[in-house]
């Protein structure tokens, strides 16, 4: 049996992400790296072939999910819900909680303008944050992140994945919190002084790193 | 657009800094240098309708139009120069930015769940959210519930020889009171149970009788969440076996409240 063979059985008989070290209980002769070097075989075998679906990567694991050009045909089926949406105060909630982790209620609510914690809870019971810590302030207030769910909820492999802070149409160069968490990396996007960009897209002036950091 | 028309319905704003924002990007206003005299009375007019019946979500809108105030009256005020002046603008100038920010991020989030949400695997199904504790009915049983109520009733030493003499009675009498009940509907609210009786102790009987007639599988117990009122529904009238079943199974406590046995009374 090739070991890609049983990847595949292990991934087909899923309805969840499997991490590697998970499919690799599989047989004894798997291990992480042999698991993935059969995921990326599959790939292959799967694009060449033209299958209807692909390996996708969502959070730590790996799942087999349909290519999104079928989706027209599937949502014909009731035996396909549709994934529920989340509301705007929800998403505006991930956002920063997705950027600012780990933070607490109160931040939130600062930068949101408005009571959170009902979203806060709701986001929650959907497992897509959750606590994380305290913090070391009066009244040692959780602290939330998001989890894995939070990933496999958008399609993303990774934090990585979630827009750059620096992409975005609008951004304040010296004073974005958001940007602190950029300048963990790379020296950062600092452009000295107060630069206001406003309303068009930054390109160009010093930013050489590119995406996949 | 035309200054005046400045038409705003708060319902489609997510909170005030989303209101502020919508405000001054509709006038393309520059965001470095508000004009904070009109943005203010705008923000007024917009939120002079505010229904006061939703008081946590005009509170909001409130406390940023105090915020307005302040930063207008500080901008009239003659600043000092020793001090760090700030222009006191900067730090809604710093909100507004870092909301846009993340109100831009929200719609990407949004483009990238749609894109998500059109890939199926292999019989999908989204996992129910575990937060529906208080729609769903609530499984309790009556070991629970009798838990619950032999706290509040802690027995006084000096009555108990006669409770025991009570509860004797009570349990039988208790028991068949729910199965006549029983036999005309096919469910009873405990409440209505209890209702021609004020003593607590007919409360604990009844619900020893419910007790042992779940354990008979005679009734079932539903609560629709905490707290809320306690249904006996019938489910099989027939498995009465006719008789309290003390021995063999259950906990010492469960008989010795029933008082079955002489020899127990004094424990209850």
């Amino acid at each position: 049996m090739k070991a890609s063979q049983i990847v595949e059985g292990v991934l087909f008989s899923s309805d969840a992400p499997l991490k590697a070290e998970e499919i690799a209980r599989a047989d004894e002769s798997l291990d992480e790296d042999k698991v993935e070097q059969a995921i990326q075989e599959l790939r292959t075998l799967y694009d060449e072939s033209e299958r209807a679906f692909q390996i996708m990567e969502l959070g730590e694991g790996y799942q087999i999910l349909t290519r999104p050009e079928f989706a027209s045909y599937l949502e014909r089926f009731d035996t396909v819900p549709r994934p529920s949406r989340l509301s705007g105060p929800a998403l505006e909630t991930l956002a920063i909680i997705a950027y600012r982790q780990p933070i607490g209620r109160v931040e939130m609510e600062y930068i949101r303008g408005v009571g959170s914690a009902g979203v806060i809870r709701t986001l929650q019971d959907r497992d897509l944050i959750d606590v994380v810590g305290r913090s070391e302030g009066l009244g040692r207030p959780l602290l939330y992140g998001t989890t894995q769910r939070f990933l496999e909820h958008f399609g993303f492999s990774s934090l990585d994945d979630l827009p750059r802070p620096e992409e975005l149409p609008v951004i304040l160069r010296d004073r974005s919190p958001l940007e602190e968490l950029l300048e963990r990396e790379e020296g950062g996007p600092g452009a000295p002084g107060r630069e206001p960009v406003e309303g068009e897209a930054l390109d160009g002036g010093g930013e050489e790193e590119d995406r996949h950091g | 657009m035309k200054r005046d028309v400045l038409v705003v319905e708060l319902d489609r704003f997510q909170g005030p800094l989303d209101l502020l924002l919508h405000l001054i990007r509709q006038q393309d206003i520059d965001i470095f240098d508000i004009p904070i005299a009109t943005i203010t009375d705008q923000f007024l007019g917009a939120i002079r309708g505010i229904a006061a019946e939703d008081l946590d979500w005009a509170g909001e809108f409130l406390e940023m139009a105090a915020t307005l105030i302040r930063i207008k009256a500080q901008m009239l005020l003659p600043r000092s120069s020793e001090e760090e002046d700030e222009d006191p603008r900067a730090e809604l100038v710093r909100r507004l930015l870092e909301y846009e920010q993340i109100r831009e991020i929200a719609a990407r989030l949004s483009s990238a769940e749609a894109e998500r949400g059109r890939r199926f695997s292999k019989g999908y199904l989204e996992p129910r959210p575990k937060g529906l504790l208080l729609d769903t009915p609530l499984e309790t049983n009556w070991e629970e519930v009798m838990e619950a109520a032999m706290r509040v009733e802690l027995p006084h030493p000096l009555a108990r020889a006669h409770r025991v003499t009570t509860g004797l009675v009570a349990l039988e009498e208790k028991i068949q009171l729910i199965l006549d009940t029983l036999r005309m509907v096919t469910r009873v609210e405990f409440r209505e149970l209890l209702a021609p009786w004020k003593d607590r102790m007919h409360g604990v009987m009844t619900l020893l009788a419910g007790l042992e007639l779940t354990r008979q599988r005679v009734v079932t117990l539903q609560q629709s969440r905490l707290f809320s009122e306690l249904w006996i529904l019938r489910k099989d009238l027939e498995a009465w076996r006719g008789e309290i079943e003390g021995e063999g199974r259950g906990s010492g406590e469960e008989e010795g409240v029933g008082g079955r046995r002489p020899e127990r009374e004094d424990w209850v």
